[in-house]
């Protein structure tokens, strides 16, 4: 219920409502992701969707929320199946709360026609259905893990794969049985059942013997996603025998993995079949044997089972989910349509300042005070000035930067760097999983819930909005509840993060991309096929007037000097060019010396190294103006501004040539020239020939710097913004 | 055995599956109709908290013994929990005497309003009942003739709601279970009994 409670949130931002997850118990890790029920205090013209199951408090708490109600009603298992045990008790409970809950709730969902009956048995009447989806582009064979596709690989066939629990209304002694009687006729037959069990359960222990007596059986317990991939992808069949599902999402999943699905036709299983795959009705378990050991060999009957049950996944997809939900919610809000002849427009960034340091967010405020005099621009952001800990830094509510009107709405948690890196190192060694990476999005932040609340509410009040930077929570989960009017500016680079599922809405929904460079489009195009119409827009450049000897004499510089102006942090490979420049410096005496500017964690220190702290825009055009190079050491950009600004005032730029971006702009200016961060002797090469060829490399970039001017951006935006208009 | 799926020719699958069960010497199994499975019957709350509350009140008594280990150590562990009980029970009864004073007052308290809530439920579907019956015909369109219409019946003597009064719809549908119904009036508190003291 969990990873269903992620979905439906998504598909509610595809609908244009902000929402948070509440749950009676929640683990502190989940903290960030839901909200312990009792923090539940709704307003009465929120809306609360509750889903139900087995007996729970929270149901008892919903008949008293003053506030408009729905129920999610996923089915509760049949008591007969649990007589004699402690669940039994919570499980009619359960039901007798499914008709409590009918007289207080304005709309009853059910995932199926099944549980759509079941709820009108219970008393409720406005009932609907909104059927469950499953994305199939999560179960391609890319997805699989490999150690589990080669520890599967040399396993006998037929291979029979099941996904559940292992409890008792699952039947697996009944999976058993059949596998018995294939290994009759199949001796290397394998079945491998997918999912959670105790060990030490008694009925569990008794299960495994029989396992062990008949052979071919393994308990692959609980898996991630990737691994549950591998299975699906390395079986021959799958086989449900259960006795009751509400819905069965396996099912479907199997499908999506083109797997022949045979099921018994318990409950909504025949539905959720759709008629495609094979279901049947009577356990003769010789009889089913057989049928498994034919779906398995014969190619011609596995094609068209296979083909069929594609049409089936292409059915239950997210779109249809989305629009049955439209249909069934009591509550609608709208982008709406404009008719004002002034361009209204709304930027949504994670941080927004004139002291904030990082280029997304320097850029994003470039952007909209040449934007102004074109449109009323409105500032959707927080209170936070460090990227690191979210901290609520600035005060809350609206102000003005000079033309622009600002709102700023405070950070509700801080990032807790622990959690955060824990679930950094998880997710960007292995495969994926969409309910952790939705998690690590969640400690990733910012999140400001009134910052969501603004985009919902005031979705109509804008022609656009523009959300800078893939990476944040504001714009992964923002993207989607105003999509139709959605520009993005992803400023992507090449990182873990550009390869999760959770973050596809940002590239698949919005109505464009404007991206900086040709490499950033082609990256994010390779991660995200589906990806929506990009446009290569950029940056404008406006150099200042440089006085190259005003900075020499403010920091005493008498010899040529290499520049990096940015933050002083690892990840942007500071530590390495202090390596490297050490390096020179003790091989040439007349090593040119390296100044650093900006701020960060990292304290610059070396031979002929000067750090001079944060500057201000006037001495970074005289520093920029007056050295030898700049020096672009960073791996991970969408854009390089530093190599730009170099080119615009003739110095040459020496830059990272793992970053395919910095490498393509130097290489399509000719104004600059790459090395290799981790090698001495690249590094030492390049400021060789920097200090040969300047000329020629100042000329070339003054050239390419001017191609980006503000007014072409400026007109970029307008055309984009423009567009949504007359098609709203 | 019946089997499902568009994609498939049922008979011809079947018809291999049995041939190959009769090269085994097995029998082929039977032909028969899928029928599916109905929905759950609807678990009255009322009537069912009042049970659950009657069921649970007493807070000395243990809930069934559990363990979910299997064997010898499975045993011992019953049995361990078993003597516990036995050497504890006065003390857990010490211990837990208020608690069923107070779990009785409140299955009292639930079962008199839920009473009132039925009885209410059923007050409200006989009005509902009237309301429907008693309701005004459907006015006539204006006229558009200067012919003058025929003069109106003359009224009944009585509502018509009071010579037919209506049937009072059921309120709640039969529980699932055997439950005990729940007293019809509310029910003193009982004086004597250790629960009500």
């Amino acid at each position: 219920m969990g990873q269903a409670a992620v979905a439906w949130q998504r598909v509610l931002r595809h609908l244009g409502h902000n929402g948070e997850l509440y749950a009676d118990e929640v683990a502190p890790a989940w903290r960030s992701l839901v909200r312990p029920a009792s923090e539940l205090k709704p307003a009465a013209d929120d809306f609360v969707l509750y889903h139900h199951g087995i007996a729970s408090p929270l149901a008892s708490r919903l008949l008293h929320l003053p506030c408009r109600k729905g129920l999610v009603f996923h089915n509760v298992t049949p008591a007969r199946f649990y007589e004699g045990t402690r669940l039994a008790g919570p499980l009619i409970a359960g039901r007798a709360q499914l008709a409590a809950m009918a007289d207080f709730v304005d709309v009853s969902i059910g995932v199926s026609q099944f549980n759509a009956r079941e709820l009108e048995v219970a008393g409720h009447r406005h009932v609907k259905v909104v059927p469950l989806f499953v994305e199939p582009e999560r179960f391609v064979g890319a997805c699989a893990d490999g150690r589990m596709n080669s520890r599967l690989s040399g396993a006998g066939r037929p291979r029979v794969v099941s996904v559940s629990r292992v409890v008792p209304h699952k039947r697996m002694e009944d999976l058993i049985a059949l596998h018995e009687e294939l290994r009759r006729i199949a001796p290397r037959a394998e079945l491998w059942v997918v999912g959670g069990y105790a060990p030490g359960n008694a009925a569990f222990k008794a299960l495994q013997r029989r396992a062990d007596a008949v052979g071919g059986v393994t308990f692959l317990g609980r898996v991630s996603h990737a691994e549950l991939v591998a299975a699906y992808r390395s079986a021959d069949v799958f086989v449900s025998m259960s006795e009751h599902e509400g819905f069965g999402v396996p099912l479907v999943e199997a499908m999506a993995a083109d797997l022949p699905v045979i099921a018994f036709g318990a409950a909504a299983v025949p539905e959720t079949m759709g008629g495609r795959g094979i279901v049947f009705d009577e356990k003769h378990f010789a009889a089913l044997a057989e049928l498994v050991h034919l779906v398995s060999h014969d190619a011609e009957l596995r094609s068209t089972l296979i083909e069929g049950q594609r049409q089936r996944v292409a059915e239950l997809s997210f779109e249809a989910t989305r629009d049955a939900l439209r249909d069934a919610l009591p509550v609608s809000v709208g982008e709406g349509t404009t008719t004002r002849t002034r361009r209204r427009v709304a930027l949504v960034v994670q941080r927004y300042g004139e002291h904030i340091t990082g280029g997304a967010e320097s850029l994003a405020r470039q952007v909209v005070q040449h934007l102004a005099p074109h449109a009323d621009v409105e500032v959707l952001t927080t209170c936070a000035v460090d990227h690191l800990t979210w901290a609520n830094e600035l005060p809350a509510g609206t102000s003005r930067d000079g033309d622009l009107t600002v709102h700023r709405y405070p950070v509700r948690r801080p990032r807790r760097m622990r959690e955060f890196n824990r679930l950094s190192d998880a997710l960007f060694n292995k495969p994926l999983d969409f309910v952790t990476e939705t998690h690590w999005l969640a400690e990733q932040g910012p999140f400001a819930p009134g910052l969501f609340d603004a985009i919902s509410a005031r979705a109509a009040d804008f022609d656009a909005f523009l959300f800078f930077t893939y990476l944040y929570a504001p714009t992964a989960w923002g993207v989607p509840m105003v999509a139709k009017k959605a520009i993005v500016i992803p400023t992507a680079h090449d990182e873990a993060p550009l390869a999760f599922g959770a973050l596809k809405d940002v590239f698949e929904c919005p109505r464009v991309l404007l991206t900086n460079t040709p490499e950033e489009a082609e990256l994010i195009a390779s991660r995200f096929p589906k990806v929506v119409r990009q446009r290569e827009v950029g940056v404008g450049i406006e150099p200042l007037e440089g006085q190259p000897q005003r900075f020499r004499e403010h920091f005493g510089l008498t010899t040529p000097y290499l520049l990096y102006v940015g933050r002083m942090e690892a990840g942007k490979g500071v530590d390495e060019l202090l390596r490297r420049h050490q390096a020179l410096v003790r091989q040439f005496h007349d090593a040119p010396a390296l100044v650093l500017a900006g701020s960060g964690d990292l304290k610059p220190t070396g031979t002929r190294v000067i750090y001079v702290g944060r500057i201000d825009e006037e001495a970074k055009w005289d520093a920029l103006t007056g050295a030898l190079a700049v020096v672009v050491p960073s791996r991970y950009e969408s854009l390089s501004l530093l190599t730009l600004e170099a080119f615009a005032v003739g110095t040459p730029v020496i830059g990272n040539a793992a970053s395919d971006v910095v490498r393509g702009q130097l290489e399509r200016s000719g104004a600059g020239l790459p090395f290799v961060l981790e090698d001495d002797a690249s590094f030492g090469e390049a400021v060789r020939r920097v200090g040969d060829e300047r000329d020629m490399l100042s000329a070339a970039g003054k050239k390419f710097a001017k191609k980006y001017r503000w007014d072409a951006v400026v007109r970029a935006y307008l055309e984009e913004i423009d567009l949504i208009r007359r098609q709203s | 055995m019946k089997l499902m799926g568009k994609d498939i020719t049922t008979a011809k699958v079947m018809a291999f599956v049995g041939d190959r069960l009769a090269a085994r010497g097995l029998f082929a199994p039977a032909p028969s109709d899928l029928t599916p499975e109905g929905v759950a019957a609807r678990v009255d709350p009322l009537s069912y908290n009042v049970q659950a509350l009657e069921e649970n009140a007493d807070a000395t008594r243990g809930l069934p013994l559990e363990t979910h280990r299997d064997g010898l150590a499975g045993r011992a562990v019953v049995l361990a929990k078993q003597l516990f009980r036995k050497a504890g029970q006065v003390f857990i009864n010490e211990a837990l005497g208020r608690q069923g004073v107070f779990n009785g007052h409140v299955r009292d308290s639930y079962a008199q309003l839920s009473a009132e809530v039925i009885k209410l439920r059923q007050r409200v579907a006989e009005l509902e009942q009237q309301k429907v019956v008693a309701a005004p015909p459907v006015p006539l369109p204006a006229p558009v003739l200067a012919k003058p219409l025929p003069p109106p019946p003359p009224a009944p003597k009585q509502p018509v709601a009071a010579k037919a009064p209506a049937k009072a719809a059921p309120v709640a549908k039969k529980p699932t279970r055997p439950v005990p119904a729940p007293p019809s009036a509310p029910r003193p508190p009982p004086r004597n009994s250790r629960r009500g003291k």
